[in-house]
């Protein structure tokens, strides 16, 4: 028993969400391996802090966001792990939508992908993704309707996606 | 549930399964040796400035096939002393796994590949900071002048590989100032470095003459591309502007008409860059692009460029006709020579896809 078993155990337990997270920021396999190492290693300088009374999952979350918006300050090609379609190749059409979402995703700003993984797979609330991402309420307002937006222009074939009541309000 | 969740969920359980031996201990093993190495460098601070010298060497180009597998780990000799030959690449090692599957990073170093395939170790090169920051190096356009940061030194050091000459900056940068993704280039005449700490932050850059000593602030929000003939090419992405900034400081950024990434360096003509717009749809359009005035002056379509693959880079102009673009795909790292009339691509070097790191000669290196 040393004093990083309780970290061991948050990590053995949320590890796979927390790459999921990753993987939905960054859109490829070795850059959410690597955001997730590095931010862990900040989240066990901080664990006798959080082990008394914090939030572990809020704070590795907003630290893999703040990491990940650092990291694509500069703009670089994402490689899909999907090969898109080929000509007279036959995919369902939810692969291809994934495949679309994907390519639109990576055309997002950092701040915009955030806000779309945060509000609308992580299902935070406006509070909450303000809280992870450091800006205001009003901030992630106005991030998710442009992010919506740009979603829209990328993929309009995608449009049914975005077409629920709680997805509309947001694109206001 | 919404349907974007929905869509956004099925992306996510395409996630990687943690496949790493134990995250968390390999966490606490960083975190443990960070605290380590500031410990130690609390009690030790070594500085070491030697004079300063420069070579003037001529030009070539990427070339071959580089894809073999490295030499074993334990006939890899330190880079020696003394002249080596031009370099075709850098990467650095991974870390190892114990029979107890924890992973052990303590190991992992730079290494140099000379153009003759030959492969060294370079352990005065650091790799990781004391926050745990990857450090890049930085390889000439020739392929001759090896820039690196020595945490001996706490300064960057130039090594050229053609004389054996080893000239370290009379600027100490204090190790904690590289961040993530911190930037180095260096001059084909390894006269200039250019350092920046932190890409895409605000946190300004530095040109250091390892001459003189002298040393020109570089704004944050502009990164380098490359040095040479005097003028050190700057670019900030957002809006676009590229700066040709002469080594002593002043000149005037230049807007371009859109948003452009992944720039090459000049071309011959002094005044034509190559860019990819991010707006496209087609990362496959090349733009050139005037730096004088900021117009576009063509856009051509590239050929021959795998399908599987994304283009990471465009770097070094071949000639007043060809540039050079970096793309990885599924089997491996590439770089082609695209004629800028015809579009058409050929395969000039390939590399693996599987080495960490991979620093190219003329390629702007960055610690992510």
């Amino acid at each position: 028993m040393d004093s990083h078993d309780g970290f061991r155990e948050f990590v053995l337990a949320r590890q796979q969400a927390l790459m999921r997270t990753a993987y939905l920021l960054t859109g490829d396999a070795h850059l959410a391996e690597d955001l997730l190492q590095s931010v862990l290693i900040k989240v066990v300088g901080q664990w006798p802090k959080l082990s008394r009374g914090g939030n572990p999952e809020a704070y590795t979350r907003k630290a893999l966001v703040n990491q990940y918006i650092s990291w694509r300050r500069r703009p670089r090609p994402e490689l899909p792990s999907a090969d898109p379609p080929e000509h007279g190749a036959s995919y369902d059409g939810a692969a291809l939508d994934r495949i679309l979402l994907r390519q639109a995703l990576a055309k997002l700003t950092p701040k915009q992908r955030a806000v779309i993984v945060l509000r609308f797979w992580a299902d935070l609330t406006e509070t909450q993704t303000a809280e992870a991402l450091g800006c205001s309420v009003g901030t992630v307002k106005s991030q998710a309707h442009h992010a919506l937006a740009r979603l829209r222009m990328l993929a309009p074939e995608l449009a049914y996606l975005l077409s629920d009541s709680e997805i509309e309000e947001a694109a206001r | 549930m919404t349907r974007l969740r929905e869509a956004l969920d099925d992306i996510a359980g395409e996630a990687p399964m943690v496949s790493l031996p134990d995250l968390a201990d390999l966490a606490v093993a960083g975190h443990r040796r960070r605290r380590r190495v500031t410990t130690a460098l609390a009690v030790v601070a070594t500085v070491v400035a030697l004079g300063a010298g420069s070579a003037t060497v001529a030009l070539t180009g990427l070339g071959g096939d580089h894809t073999a597998a490295p030499q074993r780990v334990d006939t890899v000799p330190d880079l020696p002393e003394g002249r080596v030959g031009p370099l075709s690449h850098a990467y650095q090692t991974g870390c190892k796994v114990d029979e107890r599957r924890r992973p052990d990073c303590s190991a992992t170093e730079w290494r140099v590949v000379t153009r003759t395939g030959t492969t060294y170790r370079v352990p005065q090169a650091l790799i990781r900071n004391v926050k745990e920051r990857r450090v890049p190096v930085s390889i000439s356009r020739d392929g001759r002048m090896l820039a690196y940061y020595s945490r001996q030194a706490q300064a960057h050091v130039v090594r050229d590989l053609t004389s054996g000459s080893v000239v370290t900056s009379p600027v100490t940068v204090k190790e904690e100032r590289i961040g993530t993704g911190s930037m180095l280039v260096v001059s084909d005449d390894g006269r200039y470095v250019v350092f920046d700490p932190r890409e895409g932050t605000k946190e300004p850059g530095l040109l250091i003459d390892m001459r003189t000593g002298k040393t020109v602030s570089i704004p944050g929000e502009f990164e380098a591309v490359s040095v040479r003939g005097g003028v050190a090419e700057l670019v900030r992405y957002i809006k676009t502007d590229l700066w040709l900034m002469p080594v002593t400081g002043g000149g005037t950024p230049v807007r371009f008409d859109g948003v452009f990434i992944m720039f090459s360096e000049l071309a011959p003509d002094g005044r034509t860059v190559a860019a990819f717009e991010i707006q496209g749809d087609d990362e496959r359009v090349l733009t050139l692009l005037d730096a004088r005035t900021g117009r576009t002056l063509r856009r051509v379509i590239t050929r021959g460029l795998p399908k599987d693959g994304g283009v990471l880079n465009t770097a070094l102009w071949l000639s007043g006709s060809e540039v050079t673009l970096v793309s990885q795909d599924k089997g491996a790292v590439r770089a082609y020579a695209v004629n800028v009339t015809t579009g058409q691509a050929r395969q000039v070097a390939r590399y693996s896809n599987k080495l960490p790191g991979l620093t190219l000669p003329g390629a702007v290196s960055s610690g992510y």
